[in-house]
């Protein structure tokens, strides 16, 4: 099988998890039906489906676009037809140690909007809580419904060269890329018919099911139709497309911060009717921009005093507002520490080792080994900012120490992981390149689900470690097995 | 519904509408150029949809090419296929879940398709009616998309009445600027090929042919079909008839004066253009006539903005 045209160059990288390749350099077993399937389609047919697929997001519109010159040029995301796959087994245990972080991360909010018991039995030291810009005064004491903080979370895995997970990062505020995971299950309906059953993939179309099921369960009134809305930022954000397919299948009004209007601390949308209340509010507005009388007074996309709405408890904000102290950077090498606080268990899922540049000790142990670390912001995102000490040249790493001593806490650095690999489709090609993981967890009163599946994002160009789509990575769909 | 989004149906169809009020004009006035020995000219055509100020007028008038372009692909014409095709996409496109996923995708690819490059090809150096036709089909894709999948609800009531106000003014407008021709140049009066090509542009030829056929092409007999003929689609009546019909159905307890002021208004102008005729019309003065149905509609826009569409 070998042989087969695609797999000429196939060459797993070294000291590299690769997902379809065992240590054997055989096929892994979950791989070996897609194989088979791609040995039958000649290079014409996949370069067909390759531009099937294209065609596909296209049409309807999966776009972002980049504003070039005045003129808005349409741009897909880009997309790998080879889908990447997850045992059975991978999967409970990853399931497992998700919930059980967003359980404690949800505990740790609380406490920390509360009693702050956490700061003082010493865990979690006070001063890296006060210093992050996320941690909002503004929500103390707010009580939010049910106690939960984290309605949808998308936590980042990756796996080391001996397939162990990590979590690299837990994004607490408002993940995206839902909207890639379910159009891209769509797509690959088209690409590979009757594949998907025959693999015995799992289904991920409850997503939008459960998510509405959570919404409604937090409506402040107890109203037989509580009025749900998903507050977007506008057609000009580049997650547009995905806040649309959302509110579509979900059925919910898509609404932007002027069609929003806060009398008597409550909130309402303008409607041609009248006004009508607003109960639950699935915003994809950061919180910076939320409220223009408590955070960023310029901000055009929020709506004035719903903060107000949300302390009176007359409206529910998914996520919750203040989140980011959470998932912050420098906070997140205490989340085992956390879980062993909170819950008495061992973290089931592992932090990728961190260091904090604003520890002079462990400032002099990264600056002696940069060219091993990635040195990141901690309140960055996105991919921007980043030091990759083993790509950087002198001059580069000589620049950013000198930034990263302006302010040390702004910075945390990590040993180089390297991310697992997988078959892509290039040129008439199968050619390894390095994954992530981004399932997408959502948790209601009556607990965390995660469907089965999530966003493969791909580092496209050759050798690189960095997957964000604003740093040429793509996406591929991701499949559990039965 | 939101107010925002009423107002995004209702321009998204206006654009459309007035695309398809474009497309067509412009391809039987460039059939009709390949027809004519003497100097055709696109006056009309360029007064009518592009507002253009006069000197412009007398560069682009006598070159066919030139005009097709301005009104297919300029940039900076603000009522180029390409400018009104990409607002009433960007309009879709914020209202995504209030139109099936089928309309949104029809509109998408209409917005692709007016920015393929072999366009200005065909509009430029090769047959222009196929570059016309691919999008006029493109436009019909959108009418049936809208017949077989729209909710018949309050969204559908706006893009309705969006549309039969573009229609009913496109058609006001074509009558006046064509009639107003005739001032100029009364030997059009009497020119069949002027008449037959302001009916083609409208749809209206094979209606006229069933209506007047022993009667031959006269001007008194367009302007009929125009204003008052109700089963014609593109007549005036008509479109006045649909705007009051979907407004009807947006009556609501919640908010009764705005809807009796409108309601007044619609009304009032029905009235109006049917106790009239062809006869009262002359009497009047046609263009006084005209002048007077345009700002009827431009007053109902501007009480729907004022009353439903206003969110600011």
């Amino acid at each position: 099988m070998q042989e087969s045209a695609y797999f000429k160059n196939y060459n797993p990288t070294p000291g590299t998890w690769d997902e379809m390749y065992g240590s054997d350099s055989k096929i892994r077993d979950h791989y070996q039906k897609v194989i088979q399937y791609l040995n039958r389609e000649s290079i014409d047919d996949l370069n067909k489906k390759e531009d099937l697929a294209k065609r596909l997001f296209m049409s309807q519109g999966i776009t972002f676009t980049v504003y070039n010159s005045g003129e808005g040029i349409e741009k897909i995301f880009p997309f790998d037809i080879i889908p990447r796959i997850i045992t059975g087994d991978e999967w409970t245990f990853v399931e497992k140690g998700i919930k059980q972080r967003l359980h404690v991360l949800n505990l740790f909010l609380k406490d920390v909007y509360s009693n702050q018991f956490i700061i003082k039995d010493g865990i979690v030291p006070i001063d890296i809580i006060y210093s992050c810009p996320h941690f909002l005064r503004e929500m103390c004491n707010v009580e939010v419904p049910y106690d939960i903080y984290v309605h949808i979370a998308g936590i980042d895995l990756i796996r080391d060269f001996d397939g162990t997970f990590y979590v690299l990062e837990d994004n607490l505020r408002t993940p995206s890329g839902v909207s890639y995971m379910l159009e891209n299950r769509e797509i690959t309906k088209r690409l590979f018919p009757d594949l998907l059953p025959q693999c015995g993939v799992r289904s991920v179309t409850e997503y939008p099911n459960i998510l509405y099921k959570n919404l409604l369960s937090l409506s402040p009134r107890q109203i037989p139709h509580p009025v749900i809305v998903l507050l977007s930022p506008g057609i000009y954000n580049s997650a547009y497309f995905e806040h649309t397919t959302l509110a579509r299948l979900m059925g919910v009004e898509l609404v932007e911060g002027r069609d929003l209007v806060v009398n008597n601390s409550k909130v309402y949308m303008k409607t041609t009717t009248g006004l009508q209340q607003v109960d639950v509010i699935y915003r994809r507005v950061d919180d910076e921009f939320l409220d223009p009388l408590e955070f960023n007074p310029s901000s055009i996309l929020g709506i004035s005093g719903i903060m107000g709405a949300y302390r009176k408890g007359n409206v529910a904000i998914v996520n919750a507002v203040g989140n980011g102290v959470a998932d912050d950077k420098a906070i997140y090498s205490y989340v085992p520490d956390m879980i062993r606080y909170y819950l008495n268990e061992e973290p089931i899922l592992k932090n990728v080792p961190t260091f904090q540049l604003g520890n002079p000790e462990e400032k002099e142990y990264v600056f002696a080994n940069i060219n091993k670390m990635v040195v990141k912001r901690t309140n960055g995102s996105g991919g921007y900012g980043m030091l990759m000490g083993h790509a950087a040249s002198e001059a580069e790493t000589e620049e950013y120490k000198a930034e990263i001593l302006k302010n040390p806490r702004d910075f945390i650095a990590q040993p180089t992981i390297s991310l697992s690999a997988a078959p892509c489709y290039m040129q008439g090609l199968l050619t390894p390149r390095r994954i992530d993981l981004r399932p997408y967890a959502l948790c209601g009163p009556d607990g965390i689900e995660i469907v089965p599946g999530g966003l493969t994002r791909v580092a496209l160009r050759e050798g690189s470690l960095v997957v964000n789509s604003s740093q040429g990575g793509g996406s591929k769909d991701t499949w559990v097995l039965l | 519904m939101l107010s925002r989004v009423a107002s995004s149906l209702y321009w998204m169809s206006r654009y459309i509408e007035r695309s398809d009020g474009i497309l067509r004009m412009l391809k039987i006035n460039y059939a009709s150029s390949q027809d004519t020995v003497q100097k055709f000219t696109w006056e009309p055509v360029v007064r009518i949809f592009a507002g253009v100020p006069d000197e412009d007028v007398e560069v682009l008038e006598h070159d066919s090419r030139a005009v097709l372009k301005y009104m297919v692909l300029d940039r900076e014409n603000p009522n180029s296929i390409l400018n009104i095709i990409t607002q009433a996409r960007e309009n879709a496109r914020s209202v995504q879940e209030h139109i099936p996923k089928d309309l949104w995708q029809c509109l998408n690819e209409y917005y692709h398709a007016v920015r393929d490059p072999k366009l200005n090809y065909w509009l430029e150096k090769d047959d222009p009616i196929t570059a016309l036709d691919i999008l006029i089909k493109q436009g019909m894709l959108y009418y049936g998309t809208v017949e077989i999948t729209m909710e018949r609800g309050e969204a559908r009531s706006y893009m309705n009445i969006g549309h039969a106000l573009e229609r009913s003014i496109q058609s006001v407008d074509i009558l006046d600027t064509k009639f107003g021709s005739i001032d100029d140049n009364p030997d059009l009066l009497t020119d069949t090929t002027y008449w037959k090509h302001l009916l083609l542009s409208l749809g209206g030829y094979e209606i006229y042919l069933k209506t007047y056929r022993s009667k031959g092409f006269e001007a008194e007999n367009v302007l009929e079909q125009v204003i008052f003929n109700t089963e014609f689609p593109r007549s005036v009546i008509y479109s006045v008839k649909h705007i009051e019909i979907y407004f009807e159905r947006l009556k609501s307890e919640s908010n009764m004066d705005e809807f009796r002021e409108l309601s007044f208004l619609i009304g009032r102008l029905q009235s109006s253009i049917r106790y009239s005729s062809v006869k009262t019309i002359y009497e009047e003065g046609l263009h006084e006539y005209l002048t007077n149905i345009r700002s009827e509609l431009f007053k109902i826009g501007n009480k729907l903005n004022e009353h439903y569409f206003a969110f600011q």
